[in-house]
């Protein structure tokens, strides 16, 4: 910026143009960043209000109770087209789920009981020579 | 994004079409495609229903390396890669680099099969699995925890129940711990707003979807996060470190996963509005919470401009754990941004590693 402006020619009507455009657009700039900025404070200002909390929570209660209703059918529909259909139920998946959990449960109980035991016979086998040594050291005498 | 000189010649004005034809290409593409995140060498060492564990390929060799392995529990609600965002903007990188065997809990995501996990599952079922094999890969008894967000709550919950497990330093970030000021922050008068009902909600959807819980924490500042944070991209569309930064952070915001039901009822009912857990009346299982029976060395890092957990739903715990060795840590920046910042690499993240490097051998 500052090479081009060490070239600027104010009696080239172009140069001109450049410099106001790029003033108006600075002035522009902040401009739009200092309203942004009481917008901001403004809307946290609301945000923060109880008037906003009493109105978001009206708002989604009235959603949920209007909403169970069309729920409850579409999850009789759901629960109608795959019983015909012969397809496995979002139930049955669930369910089906959680009994993989258990098994993993289990797997990892067993995972822990054969960490206890590989440790435990790292440090027999760790005691091992050493009684070795002490056999052979008694030997020696 | 500059704005170039007015097209004087054909050339020039070739160059104009071509500027603005690329930074059109960017924008295009960092709205709309996925950065490439947590690129730090990891290899998965445990999985348990969604949870997996990683640990981080060591750069440092074993006999430099600091003894006490570094365990990180992030959130329930968001994805842990921000912990490793991107190379050179990365937590985990930074920590593999100073010395630090690092493990990262991932929850993954819960499906309507999860929906009643409580904080008890989470806390005793999940947390003391990870730490056993944390404990038998490093070959340490001893262990640093660290939880940001919610999962500063699993882990003061975690080192409140399980004291004597090995844990030697627990860190804490922007933990929301005590809600007992009802006027701090948008989140706390929502949720104990009396027209709310998180029952009726969590009864309609089994668990709390994503989109929902990353609108009650856009609404919080709705300008900068609706506005604000694209005029920024906008205005930087020809400075790739900003604009990839940008993509990172956006991938990352917008990579939203659902929070369990029986939790969030858990996280309302009990913590935001009965404050169980900073009165020392939250039951797990049938044991009480009691936080004077945390002992661990304990540095609370605490993000000044935080709107998601304000400072004093943070600072109190202080007074509350039994630690000798306890540090608060008050830095600039925001909820995320505190940890994940540009300037998280030249404050948090020195501090933290000072903190730590003195306790972990």
């Amino acid at each position: 910026m500052s090479d081009q402006s060490e070239t600027i020619n104010p009696l080239d009507p172009l140069d001109t143009m450049n410099t106001m455009r790029d003033a108006s657009l600075k002035a522009w700039k902040s401009m739009r960043d200092t309203s942004l900025e009481s917008w901001s404070k403004m809307m946290i200002d609301t945000v923060n209000s109880e008037d906003y909390s009493q109105i978001t929570g009206q708002w989604l209660d009235t959603y949920l109770t209007l909403s169970q209703p069309f729920r409850r059918i579409i999850d009789t529909m759901m629960t109608q087209v795959l019983t015909g259909l012969n397809m496995p139920m979002r139930s049955d998946v669930t369910s089906l789920a959680e009994r993989l959990t258990n098994i993993e449960t289990r797997l990892d109980d067993q995972d822990a009981k054969l960490d206890d035991i590989l440790s435990a016979i790292k440090a027999v086998s760790v005691s091992k020579p050493v009684a070795g040594t002490s056999a052979k050291a008694k030997g020696a005498r | 994004m500059s704005v170039s000189p007015l097209p004087m010649t054909s050339t020039a004005l070739q160059d104009e079409l071509k500027r603005i034809e690329e930074n059109t290409r960017t924008l295009l593409r960092v709205s709309t495609s996925r950065a490439k995140v947590g690129q730090t060498p990891k290899q998965v060492i445990w999985t348990f229903n969604k949870a997996k564990l990683y640990r981080y390929i060591p750069v440092v060799p074993t006999e430099q390396r600091h003894k006490v392995p570094l365990f990180l529990v992030f959130a329930l609600m968001n994805k842990p890669y921000i912990l490793d965002l991107r190379p050179g903007n990365s937590f985990i990188e930074y920590m593999v680099k100073q010395g630090y065997d690092v493990y990262l809990l991932d929850w993954g995501a819960p499906g309507l099969e999860d929906k009643e996990l409580k904080f008890d599952d989470y806390v005793l079922d999940y947390l003391p699995r990870a730490i056993r094999k944390v404990k038998a890969v490093s070959g340490s008894d001893e262990f640093t925890m660290l939880g940001w967000c919610i999962g500063a709550i699993l882990a003061t919950i975690y080192a409140a129940l399980r004291p004597d497990d090995g844990l030697k330093n627990l860190l804490l970030l922007t933990a929301p711990l005590d809600f007992t000021d009802k006027k701090a922050g948008g989140f706390v008068r929502w949720v104990n707003d009396q027209a709310f009902n998180p029952d009726k909600l969590v009864a309609a959807f089994g668990n709390v979807p994503g989109e929902m819980i990353d609108y009650g924490a856009k609404a919080l500042k709705p300008v900068e996060n609706y506005i604000g944070s694209y005029l920024t991209l906008w205005d930087n569309l020809d400075n790739p470190r900003i604009v990839e930064s940008w993509h990172a952070m956006n991938t990352w915001v917008t990579d939203l996963i659902p929070m369990a039901g029986a939790t969030y009822l858990q996280l309302i009912k009990e913590l935001y509005r009965e404050h169980r857990l900073i009165q020392g009346t939250m039951i797990i299982r049938g044991e009480r919470v009691d936080l004077s029976r945390i002992r661990a060395n304990l540095l609370n890092v605490i993000a000044l401009a935080d709107h998601i957990s304000p400072t004093c739903q943070s600072e109190s715990i202080m007074t509350k754990v039994s630690s000798q060795d306890q540090f608060l840590l008050k830095v600039k920046g925001g909820h995320i941004g505190m940890m994940a910042g540009s300037g998280a690499l030249k404050y948090t993240w020195p501090h933290i590693d000072s903190w730590l490097a003195a306790r972990s051998e």
